[in-house]
């Protein structure tokens, strides 16, 4: 899986944040909801930044987890969505 | 009325709204889940009837907008309304037949941020579509198919899999490979309004249903990602029930043409039950406390087998609308689980299917036929 790409949104799908912080992905079919971390990746979601500047974002934000187990939980989501036709790479 | 004794516990919220925006359509297929009554529904909403009812359904915390009828692009407020709902953050999906949808109609709903289209085929062949349709459409659902995807707008094929299409599912799935969708949805016939009257004569036979589950299945595998294909085994072939709308006034609301707010889009055929009108009360109240609504919601009202049964909140009873058409108490187990004492109503008609002429779908001569 290229990891170098920017990712975005597939056509069709919306990222939809709750007034109390939680967040959710709206496809035809339904609702997609995401946990506290898949929300704070996808926020950052914007057709330029690569998997990998996201991940590094996280990794600045979160000083207790070690960078590199975040890099890779958030390439495991990315890899997770594109499966699933919710972003492309 | 005394607060505590009309309180209603554990009211969830509702996540999806259908807008039947009006109940006329220029296609005629036997399989419309739309009442036979259609006449009784020609004074519609408003423009700003609607307006407000959206309005009112983002305030209940629904997250998306359905606009489909009949066919709703013969409103011409239809973008209006799209916009009105993308504006109040609800997600928006348009379910048509496509033969209206020329550029400035979709320039407009694009403006409009209109998230999604679904557009129906009748058969993946003219000469068999045009007649389901009763009407030479196909070619241009052809059309539309790319002039959605050239406008920018996502994407799903849908096909009602009958008698008399689903022998041709591979080819459906071809189509959607030839104009590039990347979403299709199988949809297997299900008996309600207009396919309730013509089921003898679209019931798809054992042998159809097997096969079309061992064609997707093997599409799946081949097409990977790349084709979501959404194919969910009929109930009535099945030994457990659908949870029909996840049960019964927890996620789906519906609004007629008219104004009715029904808890499935089926549910006016309930002929037991009074239905509210947007008209008179909100969508609010209506969904909270409205007699519909409260009759079958969660686990109180069920009789046994359901009410002792461990997959009691996961089938919800089944489908109400079935089990009214199918006993006429639309408050017992529906007959397409194996448990319900009244099974042998569905096994007859699945297993002795009786060839009939369908039936195509008409304002005018419902009460008639």
């Amino acid at each position: 899986m290229n990891h170098a790409g920017a990712p975005a949104f597939e056509r069709g799908v919306r990222l939809r944040r709750e007034p109390d912080g939680s967040a959710m992905l709206l496809v035809p079919e339904g609702v997609v909801m995401l946990n506290g971390s898949a929300a704070a990746a996808l926020a950052l979601v914007d057709g330029e930044r690569t998997i990998d500047q996201i991940a590094a974002e996280i990794a600045r934000a979160n000083f207790d987890a070690p960078s590199e187990r975040i890099a890779e939980d958030v390439r495991v989501l990315f890899d997770r969505l594109h499966e699933r036709r919710l972003v492309r790479l | 009325m005394n607060e505590a004794a009309r309180s209603i516990p554990d009211v969830p919220r509702p996540l999806s709204l259908l807008c039947e925006l009006t109940y006329r359509c220029n296609l005629q297929c036997p399989y419309c889940y739309n009442p036979l009554d259609l006449h009784t529904y020609r004074d519609e909403l408003d423009a700003a009837a609607w307006e407000r009812v959206l309005g009112e359904a983002a305030e209940l915390g629904v997250l998306q907008a359905h606009f489909s009828g009949g066919e709703p692009t013969l409103r011409p407020e239809l973008p209006q309304l799209v916009q009105r709902a993308a504006a109040a953050g609800l997600y928006t999906n348009l379910i048509t037949q496509g033969t209206f949808l020329d550029d400035a109609l979709l320039g407009r709903l694009k403006s409009a941020n209109l998230d999604h289209v679904q557009i129906s085929v009748q058969a993946p062949e003219e000469h068999l579509a045009d007649e389901i349709a009763g009407t030479r459409v196909h070619a241009r659902k052809m059309d539309a198919l790319r002039r959605v995807q050239d406008a920018g707008f996502a994407l799903t094929l849908n096909c009602v899999l009958t008698r008399m299409n689903h022998h041709l599912i591979e080819d459906v799935i071809g189509l959607a490979q030839e104009y590039g969708i990347g979403k299709l949805e199988l949809a297997n016939v299900q008996f309600y309004g207009w396919a309730y009257r013509n089921r003898a004569a679209l019931m798809p036979t054992r042998e159809q249903v097997e096969h079309g589950t061992a064609v997707v299945a093997a599409a799946r595998k081949r097409l990977g990602s790349t084709l979501q294909i959404a194919y969910v085994l009929p109930d009535y072939f099945e030994e457990r029930p659908k949870p029909c709308m996840h049960g019964w006034g927890r996620a789906f609301i519906t609004v007629t043409p008219d104004g009715r707010v029904l808890p499935c889009p089926a549910a006016a055929a309930i002929s037991t039950l009074r239905f509210d009108n947007v008209r008179e009360r909100s969508l609010g109240d209506i969904w909270r406390e409205g007699d519909a609504f409260v009759a079958y919601r969660g686990t109180q009202w069920m009789p046994d087998p359901c009410k002792s049964c461990d997959r009691r909140e996961i089938d919800w009873g089944g489908c109400r609308c079935q089990a009214f058409l199918l006993t006429g108490d639309a408050g017992v187990t529906d007959p397409a689980c194996g448990l319900s004492p009244r099974h042998d109503l569905v096994a007859a008609w699945r297993d002795d299917p009786v060839d009939a002429p369908a039936v195509p779908r008409r304002m005018q001569t419902a009460s008639r036929t």
